[in-house]
């Protein structure tokens, strides 16, 4: 199925601001469930933008992994099943205190800007502004992501939330990942191969793998603790907390 | 009979075979333990001696998929290392369910990790493009993380949590890094990209990339600013676990991080000087921390964080120096790693010792071992004599390589560093043996513990002393400064 480029563009644009809204949504929202619910869909999106990518088996993985079993533990966790006692569905911990904001902030710019450098100098300054194509448009839309993770990484407390930031950050980085390597760069080296597609794709499903892992070990340990010492976050003196 | 691939990947996943089948039935001897697991080892040193014709290396294509391996004399001894070093863990863990009180399933889970952790850190030995490496250092993370949670109570949790998010970001670090080295390279095979940095100007893209992949390694190694998870992990984390982390884990990200710089910025000084200082900040803040800590296992932690520091002085000696400054230096790195690693495993199970039959963790309850437990307190002082650099240790030979390479090049700033080191090594270990010397202590009850697990902990702080006496013999299997 072929569909003409302006259409594809189109098309495009919707899916990203899509993306980042639900990124923004699920990153934002203090009601778990729909936080975790709109990580589902912004997996699911995920999946779509890698069928545009035109890879379908990662597709496929992203919706299985991504979508799947990574949101659905997350979902569980909010659930809870069995004899552990259930998370509060709202996060009302406060979040990091100022005192650590420069640091944090410092932090975060020299990650994104750093990435940002990086990814003007491979890909030239005129295929960026506006993108030229979708996998540009995908690659600048990465950067972004990246950007709302780190943040909700850095500044929130409550553990699940910080898993969620994880994963954000983490679909990030495989968008930038397929979109430096698929077109063949614009770079100084002039001894170029063809860019390794199937290695880029072995490293992202590796990605999503090591997520999903980290994700349900991550979500089994937050009930573990909240189970014994009633706490959803790493520092035990988080206040109002109620004792079950 | 001469090695083939087909060994490698028999030693590679052998040990995660041997750690379902002991998932399912958890040993609990330590001879069953030394039987079945001993041929690993054995095989390793096989591999080691088979190579005398060069280093092996190949390509194994998965469909479109290729991946690149190599084993020389540095993968070889690593490999050795670490199958020895898990093998001494294995044998200790089974004394060790024997005298305390731990959960069935959480004991059952430990052996599935350990398999999943050699065949990571086997990976990471013997892999050459970044592919590879990056599947061994997640499988290896994963493993660690979760080994060090098997306690299962709320302090073990909380730090193991925090563990799992360093390393969750710092693996994240590292996969952004390798998708700008993949822009900028088109390639991920360490051999080909090595052969074009050495004809080519390093570009920006290359240092951010290098610069996003140190950082993560740094994350992952626990290695000075990046460090502050790793002393409350050790904190309560099992004497084995704690053994293994703090000998192998922690060494591997290291390692990578030196493979590539080796390969991508070989002439890089600022960075490498910056590399260096951060070391240097590292030997003697741990070293503080190390004097100033409460419990045994965190000074024992803290040591951890200051002698991986004398690891970083690599860089700046290796960076743009002459061929024989970079050769004392490279070969000081190696014998430092493997003292270090044996040591530092002695002295987990030796500390481990003394916690388990005085009952105490903090330093004032280990009075009056030197009595009634001599023989964990001489292992202890023997696993010190290596991390002080007193000979005739490997810890001596190493930093006396490192003394005469800064001098040979005039870089006189690591010459301080490595006194001050020591000094600081001396202060803490002398500080736990004032502790265990005091005599008029109340009367307690000491427990009394398997002599296996003793001489486990003996034999390697041993290990690490006749390391320095035979140097010679592991050096002579490492290539003259190794570009991969």
């Amino acid at each position: 199925m072929t569909i003409a480029p302006a259409a594809v563009s189109a098309a495009a644009w919707v899916l990203v601001s899509l993306l980042l809204f639900l990124a923004g949504f699920c990153l934002l929202h203090r009601n778990l469930w729909r936080a975790c619910q709109g990580f589902v869909a912004f997996a699911l999106l995920m999946s779509l933008a890698w069928l545009v990518l035109g890879s379908p088996w990662l597709a496929l993985a992203e919706a299985l992994l991504g979508a799947l079993l990574t949101g659905g533990t997350l979902l569980w966790t909010l659930r809870g099943r069995g004899a552990l006692p259930r998370l509060a569905p709202v996060d009302e911990t406060p979040r990091r205190a100022r005192l650590s904001a420069p640091l944090r902030w410092l932090l975060i710019l020299s990650w994104l800007g750093l990435s940002g450098v990086a990814l003007v100098m491979l890909l030239g300054l005129d295929a960026l502004s506006p993108p030229t194509s979708t996998s540009t448009l995908l690659t600048a839309t990465g950067v972004l992501i990246m950007g709302l993770g780190l943040w909700a990484f850095s500044a929130q407390r409550h553990l699940l939330r910080r898993l969620l930031a994880f994963n954000l950050l983490g679909s990030g980085v495989f968008l930038l990942l397929a979109g430096v390597a698929a077109p063949v760069p614009v770079s100084m080296i002039a001894h170029l191969e063809p860019a390794p597609i199937a290695e880029v794709r072995a490293l992202i499903f590796i990605g999503l793998v090591v997520a999903l892992l980290g994700s349900v070990l991550g979500a089994a340990l937050l009930l573990q603790l909240h189970a014994q010492a009633g706490q959803v976050t790493l520092t035990p003196m988080a206040p109002r907390h109620p004792g079950r | 009979m001469s090695p083939t691939p087909l060994h490698l990947l028999w030693l590679l996943f052998a040990p995660l075979a041997l750690g379902l089948l002991a998932w399912v039935r958890p040993p609990r001897h330590s001879g069953l333990v030394l039987f079945v697991a001993m041929p690993l080892p054995l095989v390793a040193l096989w591999l080691l001696l088979g190579l005398d014709d060069g280093p092996m290396a190949g390509q194994l294509a998965l469909g479109p998929l290729t991946l690149h391996w190599r084993l020389d004399g540095l993968a070889a001894l690593l490999w050795l290392l670490t199958q020895l070093l898990l093998l001494a863990s294995a044998l200790y863990a089974a004394g060790y369910v024997r005298t305390t009180t731990l959960g069935q399933r959480a004991y059952a889970w430990l052996w599935p990790l350990m398999g999943g952790l050699a065949l990571g850190l086997g990976l990471i030995w013997i892999a050459a493009d970044l592919l590879l490496l990056y599947a061994g250092l997640e499988l290896m993370g994963l493993c660690a993380v979760g080994m060090m949670l098997l306690p299962g109570n709320a302090e073990a949790l909380t730090a193991g949590l925090r563990y799992l998010l360093f390393a969750l970001v710092g693996s994240l670090t590292w996969l952004l890094g390798i998708a700008l080295l993949l822009g900028a390279w088109g390639r991920l095979d360490l051999a080909g990209m090595a052969g074009l940095a050495s004809v080519a100007q390093p570009d920006p893209v290359t240092q951010i990339a290098v610069a996003l992949l140190a950082s993560g390694l740094l994350l992952k190694g626990a290695i000075f600013p990046l460090h502050s998870w790793l002393a409350p992990v050790h904190g309560s984390a099992w004497t084995p676990v704690s053994a293994i982390h703090g000998a192998l884990v922690v060494k591997a990200s290291f390692f990578i991080l030196l493979l590539l710089w080796r390969a991508l910025l070989p002439e890089a000084i600022a960075g490498a000087w910056a590399l260096g200082l951060l070391g240097s900040l590292a030997v003697l803040w741990g070293g503080i921390q190390a004097w100033r800590a409460v419990g045994l296992k965190q000074l024992v932690a803290w040591s951890t964080v200051g002698q991986l520091g004398y690891l970083m002085l690599a860089f700046p000696l290796l960076a743009g120096t002459s061929a024989a400054v970079a050769l004392m230096a490279w070969q000081a790195t190696w014998l430092q790693l493997a003292g270090h690693a044996l040591a530092k495993a002695a002295m987990f199970m030796a500390a481990g010792n003394l916690l388990l039959s005085t009952g105490a963790h903090r330093l004032e309850g280990l009075t009056g071992t030197s009595r009634r437990l001599p023989l964990s307190l001489m292992t202890f002082g023997l696993a010190a004599v290596t991390l002080m650099g007193l000979p005739p240790s490997a810890g001596f030979t190493a930093k006396w390589l490192w003394l005469q390479a800064s001098l040979a090049s005039g870089q006189w700033l690591w010459v301080v560093v490595l006194a001050l080191g020591s000094l600081l090594s001396a202060i803490y270990v002398f500080r736990v043996l004032r502790c265990s010397f005091v005599e008029d202590a109340p009367e307690q009850a000491f427990r009394s513990l398997p002599l296996g697990m003793e001489l486990i902990a003996l034999v390697l702080a041993l290990a690490a002393i006749g390391l320095g006496l035979a140097a010679g013999w592991p050096l002579s299997f490492l290539a003259p400064v190794g570009v991969p």
